[in-house]
């Protein structure tokens, strides 16, 4: 059972008041006079615009979080990949991190910028196309594992988000300094074999025999 | 403006407040849903198909509310309470 935010307590006990005021109603069938006025005015207005809120505030959240990223069939073995304390993935190692904790999915793949946001959830949004209306729902795990990636390269400029390429520990760094443009212009990816390793045990582009080994 | 005016005092106002309730009801459902089962469609529909189920709600009981104040008003006066003879006042 998921942790219950107070969004979430904030979502129930609105639902819960807004709830009981219309089947009051219903049941009852009182006369329509102001006091009743008022009252279908919390149950049809002040309340379920709290609970909207309150809900929405929870679903944002909620869609940050690796266990939710993890709850399609398809995602699974990432998951269990990032919760393996013996795994020495990328991925894995930044979900041990405490400033990437169960939000480490999201912090990574987000867009960053003034639109990164609502860009990040429109992009979840085609996620949400693809596994219920798309075939991903149907997909077996090997296939998807095969067959599903990401929709564009990985830019560097996530990693640089917190990783940033202008402090000593960075430039004093003889490979980073080298290959500093081909960095900026993603010719190189941080998240690559001769670099600091694959993102994921199942990346689509390192050797057959290493992706058998998983 | 006066179609409107049509609309509203022809608009069932206790029929369309019970529908507006059980439509209430069932966005307070789907909202609620995400949060008790918070998976990928529970929580897109939290957000979006129950908030338009609540907004349809909403509306329709302001206009019900609006049909209700304008229909008392369009029906005709009640006449005055009749004075009586013996009041008592001399």
């Amino acid at each position: 059972m998921h942790e219950l935010s107070l969004a979430a307590i904030l979502t129930l006990v609105c639902a819960t008041a807004a709830a009981l005021i219309l089947i009051h109603y219903l049941i009852r069938r009182p006369k329509l006079d102001a006091r009743v006025r008022m009252r279908l005015l919390f149950g049809l207005g002040v309340f379920p615009m709290a609970t909207a809120a309150a809900s929405t505030a929870y679903g944002m959240h909620r869609t940050t979080e690796r266990s939710f990223c993890g709850s399609c069939h398809v995602m699974s073995k990432h998951e269990a990949d990032v919760d393996d304390p013996e795994s020495t993935s990328l991925a894995s190692r930044h979900g041990r991190n405490k400033m990437f904790g169960a939000a480490n999915c999201y912090i990574c793949h987000a867009d960053y910028g003034m639109l990164g946001y609502p860009l990040t959830k429109l992009n979840g949004m085609k996620h949400v196309y693809h596994y219920y209306i798309g075939h991903y729902g149907k997909m077996p795990l090997e296939q998807a594992l095969k067959e599903i990636r990401v929709n564009k390269p990985y830019p560097n400029s996530n990693c640089m988000q917190c990783h940033s390429g202008e402090l000593d520990s960075f430039e004093n760094v003889r490979e980073h300094r080298a290959l500093q443009q081909d960095l900026l212009t993603n010719k190189v990816a941080c998240a690559s074999a001769g670099c600091h390793g694959y993102s994921h045990p199942f990346n689509k582009d390192q050797p057959a025999e290493e992706h058998a080994q998983r | 403006m006066n179609r409107f005016l049509k609309l509203l005092a022809k608009w069932p106002t206790e029929k369309a407040l019970r529908v507006c309730a059980a439509l209430g009801l069932v966005a307070l459902a789907l909202m609620c849903l995400g949060v008790v089962d918070p998976r990928p469609l529970q929580v897109v529909i939290s957000m979006s198909v129950s908030q338009a189920f609540g907004g349809l709600a909403f509306i329709g009981f302001a206009l019900s509310i609006a049909a209700d104040v304008a229909q008392a008003r369009m029906r005709p006066a009640a006449p005055p309470p009749e004075q009586s003879g013996d009041s008592g006042a001399s």
